[in-house]
């Protein structure tokens, strides 16, 4: 089991190539930062109106894929599923990655971001009833357990391990519904107050953490010239279309019940508005639609190729999930008095696109691939190449993969 | 203690915003550009919306003149990681720059949009007043002579009136107001002890009917309402 | 909690200290360590922190702070109310209302708190300038170069003195923007001294239609002032008396006293085709065809006199012509008839007047809305007229008569040959002449008279805070004007529009460092006087208007320099010698303000000045005009409240909308608007700033095809302009209502490029009777840019 992993070599030169660009890109995302931290952020396009922007967006999109990951290595440490053992490593260190971009990009929103510790000073400096900073705890426990975690697998401690991956996995559970309170405890915004909403961003967290574990190991292992277990795939876009399912009926409640509220306005505006194309398009599109035809195709459902597709369109319409309910969301004017507020004050809000604020969210990306990138080289998370596993009975498991994947 | 609190008389109010610019001036407000007014990141301490209904010729236009309303429930209280807002004993809503990690949390949980994010820093106007209220002015971790960008900001009720009003012994809501209070040339504010039943503002409640700015939210506002 | 044990261990530590044992080694570093970290811990703790540690009083913040509180009084609009400022460090900090004032009972309205953005302006002329590029012109560099005070104060004398050399003093023009009343005494002085007739304020663009309506009724050429305090029942005929009305201050403060301070709340009604914030917040609004109020009065009138509600006392006793009256509003203007021309019904109409009758007193309060109209002067004496018909003439609750302050008389002006063969020429205005045949100042004439060298061409002109080039209808013809006339001085705070055509530019103090005294237009009733002092010393070279004044007058010499001897030599020393008969210097200066006595009702024996020293319903001052100057066809019609059609510039089939201004609160009346503070939320009802707005009913708005914020083009027979529209239910569907205040070209930072001035593309017409700007009488029509 030791040596069932390793790290990649990382001294080709497209290696090299594609770690100068990652780091140009993150030097200018660090750049944009900086920019906004001198000139306060009218770089951004967030507003009194839209208070949260790309950065917050980018934070709890970053946490749902962090979490998905971390509980798909879960079923191999903790519940004892070796058909995706071959991948596990790597997604806890994906995690691990994506839980620290989350961090950082609700860093690089703070208007002072030199008072991040304070969000950190539990039971001291912080406000305990402040979603945030029960959100401080789960985040910043969430990083270390998934480092515990992460170091016992490395460690190759099995006991352990599978104790802090079930500590993990529930864990991560909190955070997705820690991070749903955010919005869903808002009463002030009628679109996102709903209880809904914790339960909401775990089917999302799991669903987008899912489809970019699949994006990643294929791509991983396609670059890296490894092979690709076609069984563990399918087996893995099946349980991304359970929870594509569940997340559409969610989403669906969700908008039910506000749609059924008397004060429906801003959830009308948001289904029917104008930028209500990013909902149905984007998000229902991409998110549901899309995936569901793919994956329950007789024929794109079983290939690889369809199922990363479907993955792929999960994890963007996932970002548009995320980008729809933190902006268009808090665009709509609150009901301040009965009629019609003239003016700015019932404008609906504004977000323009500014360049310091997508540097900056690119920057974040970036990063995020960066240290993906130099953990393979450094941290042995992959499969050996030449290590061809056999397959392992599972029940989802059907005889025509089987037979598939011997072809 | 008491409970400050304010009734604004929407009847003898004109809409003439006198209590907007008076806040700017006494609180040092920075005012903005076209573009950030439209983009809503100017900062607007107190601000005068109008709110229309019915068509012509049947049509009615409110203008309801917002300051902060001080909730006894405040919801950005309730979220705020840093304490850095808080609620006096007196029931002010506070907001402490040094304290304030600029997470805007609390502008999204406001249900009156009454909070102000500073998106830029303050330049020096020869009027910006050489002593602030010291909440801001006071050095900190971070020194801030004049507030310093990426903190949010809003309504105190003029505190430092007050606060130096109890000191001199003089009496809160007769001699000493907040700044729009005491701009208003309807007279139509009016600031006190909610919980003194002789003050003005409670005579004021009981004799007509008032209302507060959504109440479904159960925020139990400070800031009361006479309707017409 | 960790801070409390913290301090809870060093207070034992302490104890155990105190007890007088040896102190350890261990102990003492347990002490400092608990000390060390309550300190560091309370630096952050502050649990609810109580009101008594919030605030360290004692100790400002940073370095010294010195305060004063001086006593001055505002002049951003013609208002001018008691003020006080905070000055800290010298700089001016803060402006409130002084509660001494009686006129507004130390309220001031929205515009005082922008004095300190007036005075800190920071595209003010800070020394005088001298035009280099002799070329004028819109949009022309001027290409100024800073002179010094000297040289530019003997260029202008040298002028002055050569043009009276030459026997035509006449010959000088001075322009007046909004001033205050102690230059307007000094400039009235020094044309006298001078020898011109020509001092043309802006009045002619203000109310002087309404001036004339009460002349006629009662001779006086002034607005009306009326005792809002303790009236019952306001009709505001086009009259926005919480917007603009002077003296707005005081509006204000007895609108919140009418409504809900005393037991009886007063009903106010508003005539107006626009939903104005005064019809926002009155209790009925009544939208009105434009131009269309006189028919509206007559027809109250008729309803009144057939149903026998007029006052029949005081019509017997204290009025001329009521026979007449009745006669003509019989016969002519039955509510039917005016519901066809107004648009009220006729059973409205009714209702209104039974209302304002029978509700005592009340108020009828023309405004420009109702009579910057051609034959303004008769829709407004129609209006003036139905307060005499309810018996609202001087009392409690009506029409009042404003008494002013009496300062201290000057000795005569010296005058010489000169100056008194210039004051016979005719005004370059052509008021009192056939033209305008009642009219005080026609200030839009002016221009026409300029371009036209008639009656004369104009020579050299001083402009004091005046910018007509804004405010005038018809701009493209002061421009014109402008850049034709010889020579131009400029005398204000900042250049503005007027000031791009200067030859050479003195920058004088505002109002916040300078030394008058000042009253109120009529609405007070009682006299109050007000002082203005300097609260900072005068930004950069800027000077005093006062001293510039006394300074150009003893360079002129001659009979100006001897008319300005004796009355204090300076502006300082001038405000004292005038108001030297209120109150001791001092108090005028710590108080600010000096109150007359009290309003005395009734003083019918010594109110009206009439032929008939009644109150007249048929106008002998009238009567007495029309056959001097020729013009008395023997129709008594032409000396009575009458109503014709209003008279339209533009055909109807091609510009079928009507183009309606009216002015925001937050219009900054000394013709500049670079104030941020002002700007940006210039118009409350539509929630929007630095701008305005061609304002569209949603229904005609609808037929053009515009949407709310497109932008549309604007065009009337004088021109066309861009504005946004702003789809509006609150306007009349055949009007287009345009702020003004805004559409600045050379004006500062913050105002240029912002809005529109609907003043490009107004025509020129007059009520030619008061010599009036009409404002509304202008077609347009709107299309989608």
């Amino acid at each position: 089991m030791a040596a069932d992993f390793v790290a990649i070599e990382g001294r080709s030169r497209n290696y090299y190539l594609a770690v100068v660009i990652l780091a140009a890109l993150v030097f200018f995302g660090f750049f944009c930062f900086g920019w906004s931290y001198f000139e306060g952020h009218q770089v951004f396009g967030s507003s009194n109106v839209i208070p949260w922007g790309m950065p917050i967006v980018l934070a709890i999109y970053l946490i749902g894929l962090s979490a998905g990951s971390l509980i798909l290595s879960s079923l191999t440490y903790v519940f004892g599923r070796m058909e995706y053992k071959s991948i596990a490593r790597m997604a806890v260190y994906l995690a691990i990655v994506l839980i620290f971009g989350a961090m950082i990009s609700i860093a690089v929103d703070l208007g002072r971001p030199e008072k991040f510790w304070r969000l950190f000073m539990f039971f001291y400096l912080n406000n305990m009833t402040s979603m945030f900073a029960i959100n401080g705890i789960l985040y910043g426990g969430y990083f270390v357990i998934s480092l515990v975690y992460f170091g016992f697998i490395l460690a190759g401690q099995q006991t352990a391990t599978k104790i802090m991956g079930t500590v993990a996995v529930l864990w991560a559970v909190l955070v997705h519904m820690g991070t749903g309170a955010i919005f869903g405890f808002v009463a002030a915004r009628d679109a996102w107050f709903s209880p809904i909403k914790p339960f909401e961003f775990l089917a999302a967290a799991l669903t987008s953490g899912m489809a970019l574990l699949i994006v990643v190991t294929v791509l991983v292992l396609k670059l890296t010239g490894r092979d690709i277990k076609k069984d563990m795939i399918n087996s893995l876009g099946r349980m991304l279309a359970i929870f594509i399912i569940v997340l559409a009926l969610l989403i669906f409640i969700d908008k039910l019940t506000h749609v059924y509220e008397p004060a429906r306005e801003a959830t009308i505006y948001m289904l029917f508005g104008p930028s209500s194309w990013i909902f149905w398009i984007l998000q229902v599109g991409l998110v549901v639609v899309v995936p569901l035809v793919i994956l329950f195709h007789p024929r794109w459902g079983k290939s690889i190729g369809g199922i990363v597709l479907a993955s792929l369109s999960v994890v963007v319409g996932v970002f548009f999930e995320r980008y729809y309910l933190v902006i268009p969301g808090a665009a709509y004017p609150m009901p301040l008095y009965p009629g019609h507020i003239e003016g700015v004050y019932g404008a609906v809000g504004l977000f323009p696109i500014q360049w310091a604020e997508m540097g900056l969210s690119l920057g974040i990306f970036t990063l995020l691939g960066l240290m993906f990138m130099v953990g393979l080289k450094y941290l042995e998370t992959l499969s050996p190449k030449e290590l061809v596993e056999q397959p392992v009975n599972s029940p989802v498991e059907s005889p025509a993969t089987a037979a598939q994947q011997s072809s | 203690m008491a409970r400050w609190g304010m009734v604004i008389d929407l009847d003898k109010c004109t809409g003439c915003q006198a209590c907007s610019i008076a806040c700017k001036s006494e609180n040092n407000v920075p005012f903005g550009s076209p573009e950030e007014n439209t983009r809503r990141i100017t900062s607007y301490w107190h601000k005068v919306i109008a709110a229309s209904e019915g068509e012509y010729p049947a049509v009615n236009i409110e203008m309801i003149p917002m300051p902060c309303m001080h909730c006894d429930n405040p919801p950005c209280v309730m979220v705020c990681p840093a304490k850095a807002t808080y609620a006096r004993e007196d029931g002010i809503v506070m907001q402490n720059f040094r304290r304030c990690i600029g997470c805007k949390y609390c502008i999204a949980a406001c249900p009156y949009g009454v909070r102000n994010y500073n998106y830029k820093d303050q330049t020096e106007q020869e009027y910006n007043m050489p002593d602030l209220p010291p909440d801001r002015s006071v050095i900190g971790p971070w020194p801030y002579p004049h507030r310093s960008h990426g903190v949010v900001e809003k309504c105190t009720f003029c505190f430092h009136r007050i606060d130096a009003g109890l000191k001199e012994g003089k009496k809160i809501g007769v001699d000493v107001v907040p700044a729009c209070v005491d701009a208003c040339p309807t007279r139509a504010r009016a600031f006190g002890d909610l919980d003194d039943t002789d003050s003005e503002v409670s005579r004021l409640l009981a004799a007509r009917g008032s209302f507060v700015l959504r109440e479904e939210k159960g925020t139990r506002p400070k800031v009361h309402y006479l309707s017409k | 909690m960790f801070p409390k044990n913290n301090r809870k261990k060093a207070a034992d530590s302490a104890t155990e200290k105190s007890q007088g044992l040896v102190v350890s080694r261990r102990t003492f570093i347990g002490v400092l360590a608990g000390v060390g970290a309550t300190l560091a811990a309370s630096r952050f703790w502050k649990p609810r922190a109580g009101v008594a540690s919030e605030l360290d009083l004692d100790k400002p913040p940073y370095g010294t702070v010195t305060e004063k509180w001086i006593s001055t009084s505002c002049l951003n609009c013609p208002t001018r109310c008691a003020i006080k400022v905070r000055v800290t460090n010298d700089n001016a900090v803060r402006i409130i209302g002084n509660p001494l004032a009686k006129v507004s009972e130390g309220e001031t309205c929205p515009r005082s708190h922008v004095g300190l953005q007036v005075l800190y302006d920071p595209d003010r002329v800070h020394s005088p300038l001298k035009r280099t590029n002799s070329l004028k012109g819109k949009g022309v560099d001027p290409r100024w170069a800073p002179i010094s005070w000297e040289q530019a104060l003997d260029e202008i004398a040298n002028r002055l003195k050569s043009l009276r050399t030459k026997g035509e003093p006449y010959k000088l023009l001075f322009f007046q923007g909004l001033n205050t009343i102690s230059t307007e005494d000094l400039i009235g002085r020094f044309a006298s001294a001078y020898g011109t007739p020509n001092t043309i304020s802006g009045d002619g663009l203000d109310d002087e239609a309404d001036k004339a309506g009460e002349w006629m009724a009662d001779g006086r050429f002034t607005q009306s002032a009326y005792d809002l305090e303790n009236t019952n029942y306001i009709l505001a005929f086009g009259a926005n008396i919480t917007e603009s009305q002077k003296p707005l201050a005081r509006n204000l403060r007895m609108w919140g006293k009418i409504r809900r301070e005393r037991p009886n709340r007063a009903k106010v009604v508003v005539i107006d085709p626009r939903y104005s914030v005064t019809a926002a917040k009155a209790d009925q609004w009544i939208p009105i065809r434009p131009g269309a109020d006189g028919a509206l009065a007559l027809a109250i009138a008729h309803v009144i006199i057939t149903e026998g509600l007029y006052d029949e006392d005081f019509l017997e006793k204290w009025t001329a012509g009521f026979t007449e009256y009745k006669e003509l509003v019989l016969s002519k203007y039955n509510p039917e008839n005016a519901a066809a021309v107004t648009g009220v019904s006729a059973g409205l109409i009714r209702d209104i007047a039974r209302e304002f009758a029978k509700t005592k007193p009340a108020i009828a309060w023309r405004g420009r809305g109702a009579t910057s109209w051609p034959d303004g002067s008769y829709t407004s004496y129609a209006i003036f007229c139905l307060n005499a018909l309810v018996g609202s003439i001087d009392v409690p609750g009506g029409v009042i008569y404003q008494e002013y302050p009496s300062y201290k008389d000057m000795p005569p002006v010296v005058e010489d040959s000169v100056a008194k063969a210039g004051k016979t020429q005719p005004r370059v205005d052509l008021s009192k002449s056939v033209k305008f045949i009642a009219a005080g100042v026609v200030t839009n004439q002016v221009a026409d008279s300029i371009l036209e060298s008639k009656p004369y061409p104009a020579e050299i002109a001083i402009g004091f805070n005046s910018n007509f080039n804004m405010s005038a209808p018809g701009t493209g013809r002061w421009a014109e004007a402008m850049a034709k006339l010889p020579y131009y001085i400029h005398v204000a705070p900042s250049l503005m529009e007027m000031g791009q055509y200067a030859d050479i530019v003195l920058p004088a103090c505002t109002f916040l460092e300078e030394w008058a005294y000042d009253h109120c237009p009529p609405g007070s009733g009682f006299a109050e006087a007000k002082i203005k002092q300097p609260v900072v010393k005068p930004l950069g070279e800027s000077r005093f208007i006062g001293d510039i004044i006394f300074e150009l007058a003893r360079r002129v010499g001659s009979s100006v320099s001897q008319s300005f001897a004796g009355i204090g030599d300076n502006a300082e020393g001038f405000v004292k010698y005038r108001t030297s008969v209120f109150i001791s210097w001092t108090d005028f200066c710590d108080r600010g303000v000096w109150v007359g006595s009290a309003y005395e009702y009734k003083k019918y024996g010594s109110i009206f000045r009439t032929p008939s020293r009644k109150f007249e319903f048929v106008s002998g001052n009238m009567a007495a005009v029309l056959s001097q100057s020729g013009k008395y066809s023997g129709d008594k019609l032409d000396s009575m409240p009458h109503y014709t059609d209003a008279k339209f510039l533009g055909d109807e089939s091609k510009y079928p909308l009507m183009l309606v201004t009216y002015q925001p609160t937050l219009v900054i009346e000394n013709g500049n608007q670079n104030y941020p503070w002002a700007q940006e939320i210039f118009m409350v009802m539509h929630g929007q700033g630095w701008s305005n707005f061609a304002e569209i009913n949603r229904e005609t708005a609808k037929t053009l095809g515009v949407s709310d914020m497109d932008m549309v083009w604007v065009e009337s027979t004088f021109g066309k302009m861009k504005a946004r529209a702003r789809v509006f239910e609150g306007i009349h569907p055949g009007v287009v209502a345009i702020a003004r205040g805004q559409g600045h070209y050379a004006d500062g930072r913050w105002a240029n490029g912002m809005g529109v001035n609907p003043n490009d593309i107004i025509g020129v017409d007059y009520d030619y009777l008061s010599g009036q700007s009409t404002f509304f009488n202008t077609r347009v029509k709107v299309y989608r840019a």
